[in-house]
């Protein structure tokens, strides 16, 4: 069809006032949700990464996402250096040389191979069930999609940097362009066309896997057995199950070194377990001090 | 060595002069509020003064609130859902609700001061404000201790000092105000509450110390940690209950209410800045 032909749709100009005005409603209106689908993520196979940072352009390009400018970082060909409001994916080079045996390194739950090596692994949102993001968020903005998605609406977000504060993985940032968050959507867009994300269709070595969760499960599982039995033993998995202090992650990973290797928390933990606790020492407190304030009037007003 | 992945969030000292106004506003007319339904006669004097400056110093915090946010237009979208389990749509709910009666409570005031008296109605006002004013001073700790900040996240007690201590502020203030109007009584017997507050406030304070003590050690040497505990409690609680024990008079009132702000300041700026800081 000739681009012509599509029928052109664009708002109407509006006045000062009517603007405004729009302004102030249009975050209160409700459209209907959709439908919920069967939950999808995002299982990373470490072991399988190259580093080609292939998935870091595709996101790029696909979400349209402004260049970061360049440095050399100095840490190894790592120089994207984090997660942000514009790098929604970020792969990560960890150096092992030279660094001596596992004991020395403090290797805990697993035992790392002794011989030297090179670790990396493309990082993204967890896409947690439980997320501290979405739990922060008093606006509304940051919703589980039908997919089962951490999704942030971009035109809710008011740049009140709760999520950033919550996340305990470090992967919202507020950005400095229009002061609202932002971070991986796992492609929305696309899913809601049938198509994978951009990351996933990009990785050459099949890394990343993207699918419906149980199947991402079983294909995660079967790898690691198969891994144990091509002698790799120190490989499992990273948040595909919940811990006691953790939600399960819809973006997990297949690692061969203890978490914090990877700049991952050994054990995350969601602040909102807390929560409760803190509310009752805080009225606690200040109800004892307004007895106290109270006992003192009463006795001394006459 | 497991590092923090957590990104810090960019609330920096705005936030601790909006943690020391919500406590001064919320205090103020809590303490006002309290101190005049117990004793009518001897408070409502001075109430009627504090509850427009109660008015003037939540709009300066609001204010700060609003110009802290990414997007500062967008503040009303906090409106748009009561989300329970968001410390900080609790907060906003409640400072929004809590500025309507302050509000009327403020200008009801005014007005009984050029003889246009509803007192039932102001009273009415700072009943209905009060829960709210309560519920605005207590969401704040919360939020600060309901994240994965290093510091923040193991600070138990932030809440129920910022409570307490909002609360102890604003019988400070009371007690500077009655002493600015010359209403003897009620300084007597406030001097006396603002004595027992501050040796209740360390009590939530040392536990937030304690809470904070790994964290402390982390981002400072033995000495600096020797020379923030010093002081915090020294500006905080000691001077300022020195100087009312010492005397009653304009002066040290006037001393240990300042001390009282400085030291509150201090310990909400330490706080506040810890992720900032952390070297953990």
């Amino acid at each position: 069809m000739e681009l012509a032909a599509l029928q052109q749709a664009s708002d109407q100009p509006r006045g000062r006032l009517s603007e405004l005005v729009e302004r102030l409603v249009y975050p209160f209106r409700r459209g209907e949700p959709p439908e919920p689908r069967p939950a999808t993520g995002f299982y990373t196979d470490t072991t399988v990464c190259i580093g080609c940072k292939a998935c870091e352009v595709a996101c790029k390009q696909w979400n349209q996402l402004p260049s970061d400018g360049f440095i050399w970082s100095g840490n190894s060909y790592d120089n994207t250096s984090e997660l942000s409001a514009t790098t929604w994916r970020h792969v990560k080079f960890i150096e092992q040389f030279g660094e001596g045996s596992s004991a020395e390194r403090g290797s805990m739950d697993v035992t790392v191979s002794d011989h030297n090596r090179w670790l990396m692994m493309s990082d993204v949102c967890k896409h947690c069930l439980a997320a501290p993001c979405h739990q922060a968020c008093p606006t509304g903005a940051i919703i589980h999609n039908e997919f089962e998605n951490v999704y942030i609406q971009a035109d809710i977000c008011n740049g009140c940097s709760c999520c950033v504060a919550a996340c305990p993985f470090g992967v919202i940032t507020r950005s400095n362009m229009g002061g609202h968050s932002h971070k991986c959507t796992l492609c929305y867009d696309r899913q809601r066309d049938g198509l994978e994300p951009a990351c996933a269709k990009a990785c050459p070595t099949q890394s990343i896997h993207f699918g419906p969760l149980d199947e991402l499960r079983e294909m995660a599982h079967n790898r690691v057995e198969e891994l144990h039995r091509r002698g790799v033993p120190e490989a499992y998995l990273y948040g595909d199950v919940a811990s006691d202090t953790y939600s399960e992650l819809h973006s997990f990973y297949l690692l061969v070194d203890r978490p914090s290797v990877y700049g991952l928390p050994d054990n995350p933990f969601n602040p909102w377990l807390h929560m409760m606790g803190d509310y009752v020492r805080s009225v606690a407190g200040g109800l004892a001090a307004i007895g106290a304030l109270l006992v003192v009037v009463v006795l001394l007003r006459s | 060595m497991n590092l923090p992945v957590t990104k810090a969030p960019a609330w920096h000292g705005t936030i601790a002069w909006d943690a020391l106004l919500n406590g001064m506003a919320t205090g103020l007319f809590m303490a006002g509020g309290v101190s005049e339904l117990a004793a009518p006669a001897i408070f409502t004097p001075v109430a009627i003064v504090a509850y427009p400056v109660a008015l003037v110093l939540l709009l300066i915090d609001l204010g700060l609130l609003v110009s802290d946010l990414g997007d500062p237009l967008r503040f009303h979208h906090m409106l748009r859902i009561f989300k329970p389990r968001s410390p900080m749509s609790v907060g906003t709910w409640c400072l929004s609700i809590f500025s309507l009666p302050l509000t009327a409570a403020a200008g009801l005031s005014l007005l009984s001061e050029i003889g246009i008296n509803f007192e039932w109605a102001r009273i009415l006002a700072v009943i209905v404000g009060l829960p709210f004013g309560f519920g605005s001073a207590a969401y704040k700790g919360v939020l600060l201790s309901t994240n994965a900040q290093p510091g923040w996240r193991d600070a138990r007690w932030m809440g129920g000092y910022l409570t307490n201590s909002a609360i102890l502020i604003g019988c400070a203030e009371l007690l500077l105000l009655s002493a600015l109007i010359g209403r003897a009584q009620a300084t007597a017997i406030l001097r006396t509450a603002f004595i027992v507050l501050l040796v209740i406030n360390t009590i939530p304070l040392g536990l937030l110390f304690a809470d904070l003590q790994p964290t402390h050690a982390r981002l400072y040497t033995h000495g600096q940690q020797w020379l923030v505990g010093v002081l915090m409690f020294a500006a905080a609680t000691i001077i300022p209950l020195g100087l009312a024990l010492y005397s009653d008079s304009f002066p040290f009132v006037v001393g240990a209410v300042i001390f009282l702000l400085f030291g509150s300041w201090v310990i909400r700026f330490v706080y506040v800045k810890i992720p900032h800081t952390s070297l953990i």
